[in-house]
């Protein structure tokens, strides 16, 4: 669709747009106060904040320990998720329509009533330690990207290129990954990183699932902010926005951005 | 009320190509015009411009004595039918075909009224209530025209309107398309790149190509006597041989192709012939003999076309396609002579 | 080896679903029907507490606001995004696109800056003179309502505007036309057809901040407590765990009332599927 937009419905949207980046400026700016409050615009101008967040070994810890939740957690979902949206999409008459739903399951429930039964019964119930717990929730929580985001881009391939190279010679797992896998890389990487961010970010099950010296980065903020309102906070934030700013360049390098929008 | 629709020296550019060039055309009151061409020949922008969805870089276009060409699409009051039909997806068939009588600000009875004859016109009326995606293309398409119809405009166009459907239903539409056309005298725009539907639905074509017209006639004339080599290529005539004058005998022309085959040609069928010509024929047009006077070919590949043989033929003047008797069959490798049927030929000026 | 193939490839994400979040999630819901004082005495003491049913209807009110706020704003910004030039559009999406990516945490905390006692806000508005002390913005309804429509409000915008691409512009087209002017074409065919798509996209922004937990911690706190907050208190500060299981059981319910009720809704108003 094409039309002609309103000036007013412009202006509008220019505003909503200042509303959606100028809180992350504000973050920023925050960040590089010469001052041991929060204030904007900064009053003098210093990286000492950000060098303090390396002092602070919880910001180290809970952030090695984010990283490696997220990518573990991202690759098992990828591991489970790739072949159950795989077998979706090649035999689609022949399952039952439930198991979709089922996969989708982590966004319907409330995440933060899911973090709060794995922790009473796995964690708690089962014993299973804290780190592995961490490690099995992402993973859940993420798995509806795996399996709708790969499946999007398994939905358009066609899988007759498949039986050619099955009639070809070619085994099926080696077909898998010399023929289907190379197509559909545009959907795993997107899956990938959707998974990364999310898990990256995530409050409302990593908050039931720390335990002694296990932490991720998001949590440690939150305690952080319990006690102290210094611009470490703030530091803390803007790496996190250039992890999401090295993920969209990536992003855009290798899928064009637009692709978010489909 | 019939009016005339005058496009005149058009020209648009998207970004910094020039799509239409300087283009004129005028559709008489109750005229169909077909603007034919393959696709980026500037035919659908030329529409889109007429219709008010994209601004000419240069140029009018008026409908009856109105100009249109600063006036936005909606106040334009032309009649769309639209390749993929177009139709309104949340709305009955009812309410599409109502849909311009409301904005006019119809009362809602007489808004029925008016859509629900137009729905027998095209024999939709049983199926007022169902939505669009109920329905199958052919039905579709009927609705757009009825849609497009029932607005009364001065001047109607269509885009492709036949292309989604199969062979069969386009012939059938068309033939309808026409017939409604003609009942109400509506000046009419058509664009399509299939040639036989552009000569059957047609009063007049005009054959575009890289934002030109070509040549702009009855499709009789555009047939049998194509202006320019384009024309003549694109209706079908496979060969254009370049000749030279070699001899002047009062009507009778003697001339040379290339590899020194001679051809007698009387100016009482071709008119005047120049020193440099073309001479262009369709396949049908040149026949392989044994002897006579010809051009001689070695014969290549053969194949039956049930009515005549077709051989691809290697000639002094270049590669030329020429049809053969059943009763005359050559073998491939065979030499022959392909003689041209004046009936079916043209001379055309050479190409730059 | 079909058959097998088709099964045996869903059956670890199937297991995996099942084991570690199907049955955790009805074991927490079951509990709450074990009681010794009778098996839906736990709800009942739900819905006598006025302190818990207050934190309910909070919950449900702060949502409905956050979702019919972000419908207005996503819509017509879609709206305005749909309509620009490529270039345009690329970068209009990465600016939308960059916020959604940025963790709740972050842009949860930004509004503490803004909104605080000594925020910009206060701070702005006291030396432009229009008040003379500063106002306690945080930890109200508002400022809980400001963070959440300014967290899913790219959600939104992503979610319309690819409904709002999908339109076919020869339906927008055919609609002037027909003599439609922009305004009738925007309330009569655009909008209409959006229909499915705003249902979408507002059963996101409910069941998001529904459910929330970051936001309303950091800028409701004790005094504006919801749903997510109040299952954290019990669960993790006063170890009532049938108590947040109850919380939880009733968050269940109504998310999940929602979304198979919305997406209902939106399928029959789906005009392209009969």
């Amino acid at each position: 669709m094409t039309a002609r937009i309103h000036p007013l419905l412009g202006a509008f949207a220019i505003l909503v747009f200042l509303f959606l980046l100028a809180p992350l400026v504000i973050i920023v700016g925050a960040s590089l106060s010469d001052t041991t409050y929060l204030t904007f615009p900064p009053q003098g101008l210093t990286l000492r904040w950000f060098a303090n967040i390396f002092e602070i070994s919880a910001f180290r810890n809970t952030a090695i320990t984010s990283f490696q939740v997220a990518i573990l957690g991202t690759g098992l979902s990828l591991l489970i998720g790739i072949p159950a949206a795989y077998a979706l999409n090649r035999y689609r008459v022949g399952l039952p329509k439930w198991l979709g739903t089922l996969f989708i399951l982590p966004i319907l429930v409330p995440e933060i009533v899911f973090g709060f039964s794995l922790l009473k019964t796995i964690t708690i119930g089962l014993g299973l330690p804290v780190y592995p717990s961490l490690i099995i929730g992402h993973a859940l929580l993420v798995l509806p990207y795996s399996v709708r985001v790969v499946g999007a881009s398994l939905a358009s391939f066609d899988f007759s290129v498949e039986e050619a190279a099955i009639s070809l010679g070619c085994p099926p797992l080696k077909t898998f990954f010399t023929v289907v896998l190379p197509n559909i890389r545009a959907g795993v990487i997107a899956a990938f990183i959707l998974a990364f961010i999310t898990s990256i970010n995530d409050v409302s099950i990593s908050v039931f699932l720390t335990g002694p010296g296990i932490s991720t980065l998001p949590i440690q903020i939150l305690a952080h902010m319990e006690q102290f309102f210094d611009p470490t906070i703030a530091s803390v934030s803007v790496l996190l926005m250039l992890v999401t700013v090295g993920v969209m360049a990536i992003v855009e390098m290798t899928l064009g951005l637009t692709f978010l929008t489909k | 009320m019939t009016v005339s629709l005058t496009i005149e020296n058009l020209s648009a550019h998207y970004g910094q190509t020039q799509v239409l060039k300087d283009l004129s055309i005028s559709v008489a009151a109750g005229e169909l015009v077909s603007l034919l061409g393959s696709s980026g020949c500037g035919k659908t922008t030329t529409l889109r411009i007429v219709a008010g969805f994209l601004a000419p870089t240069s140029g009018h276009v008026k409908l009856g004595d109105r100009d249109l060409t600063t006036l936005p699409a909606h106040a334009r009051d032309i009649g769309l039918v639209f390749q993929n039909y177009a139709l309104f997806p949340h709305l009955t068939v009812m309410e599409n075909v109502a849909f311009g009588l409301k904005q006019r600000g119809i009362s809602s009875s007489d808004r029925a009224k008016r859509a629900t004859a137009m729905l027998e016109r095209v024999g939709l009326a049983p199926l007022a209530d169902r939505l669009p995606a109920a329905l199958s293309g052919g039905q579709k398409q009927r609705v757009a025209l009825a849609r497009a119809l029932v607005i009364e405009p001065p001047l109607l166009m269509f885009d492709e309107p036949l292309s989604n459907l199969d062979a069969k239903l386009r012939v059938d539409m068309r033939v309808e398309i026409r017939q409604l056309q003609k009942a109400n005298g509506t000046t009419s725009l058509y664009v399509t790149h299939d040639q036989e539907e552009a000569f059957s639905i047609s009063d007049r074509v005009a054959i575009m190509n890289a934002g030109r017209i070509m040549q702009l006639d009855t499709p009789e004339v555009l047939y049998q006597k194509p202006a320019n080599a384009f024309v003549a290529r694109f209706v079908g005539f496979e060969n254009l041989i370049p000749m030279k004058t070699v001899a002047r005998d009062g009507v009778i022309v003697t001339a040379e192709a290339a590899g020194g085959a001679r051809l007698h040609l009387s100016q009482d069928a071709f008119g005047p012939i120049k020193d440099d010509f073309v001479l262009a024929t369709r396949p049908d047009g040149l026949v392989t003999r044994g002897t006579g006077e010809g051009i001689p070919a070695t014969l290549g590949t053969r194949t039956y076309l049930g009515r005549a043989y077709q051989y691809k033929c290697e000639t002094a003047a270049g590669e030329i396609t020429a049809n053969g008797a059943l009763s005359e069959m050559f073998e491939p490798g065979a030499t022959a002579v392909l003689v041209p049927l004046p009936e079916q030929c043209c001379i055309l000026d050479p190409e730059n | 080896m079909n058959k097998f193939a088709k099964w045996g490839l869903t059956l670890p994400a199937t297991i995996a679903v099942t084991l570690l979040l199907v049955v955790p999630v009805l074991i927490t819901i079951a509990t709450t029907f074990g009681e010794p004082k009778g098996v839906f005495s736990t709800y009942t003491a739900f819905f006598n507490s006025g302190f818990r049913t207050n934190i309910l209807y909070r919950t449900l009110r702060i949502a409905l606001i956050t979702t019919a706020i972000s419908l207005v704003i996503g819509f017509l910004t879609a709206y305005v995004i749909a309509q620009m030039p490529g270039r345009l559009k690329s970068i209009a999406i990465i600016a939308a696109v960059f916020p959604l990516l940025t963790g709740v945490v972050v842009r949860s905390f930004a509004w503490l800056i803004i909104l605080g006692k000594n925020g910009i806000l206060n701070s702005s508005l006291l030396s432009l003179g229009i008040i003379s002390e500063p106002l306690s913005m945080l930890y109200t309804e508002g400022s809980v309502i400001v963070a959440m429509v300014y967290l899913f409000v790219p959600l939104m915008i992503l979610t319309l505007t690819g409904v709002l691409e999908g339109i076919p512009r020869d339906v927008v087209e055919a609609s002037a036309s027909l003599g439609a002017r922009p305004i009738a074409t925007f309330f009569q065919v655009i909008l209409p057809l959006a229909v499915p798509g705003l249902i979408v996209g507002a059963v996101l922004v409910f069941t998001g901040s529904f459910t929330s937990y970051a936001t309303p911690q950091l800028l409701g706190g004790e005094q504006m407590m919801m749903m997510g907050t109040l299952l954290y208190q019990r669960a993790m500060v006063t170890f009532d765990w049938v108590g947040a299981s109850t919380i939880a059981a009733i968050m269940v319910v109504i998310t999940i009332a929602v979304v198979s009720i919305m997406s209902r809704i939106a399928r029959r108003l789906n005009p392209m599927a009969v």
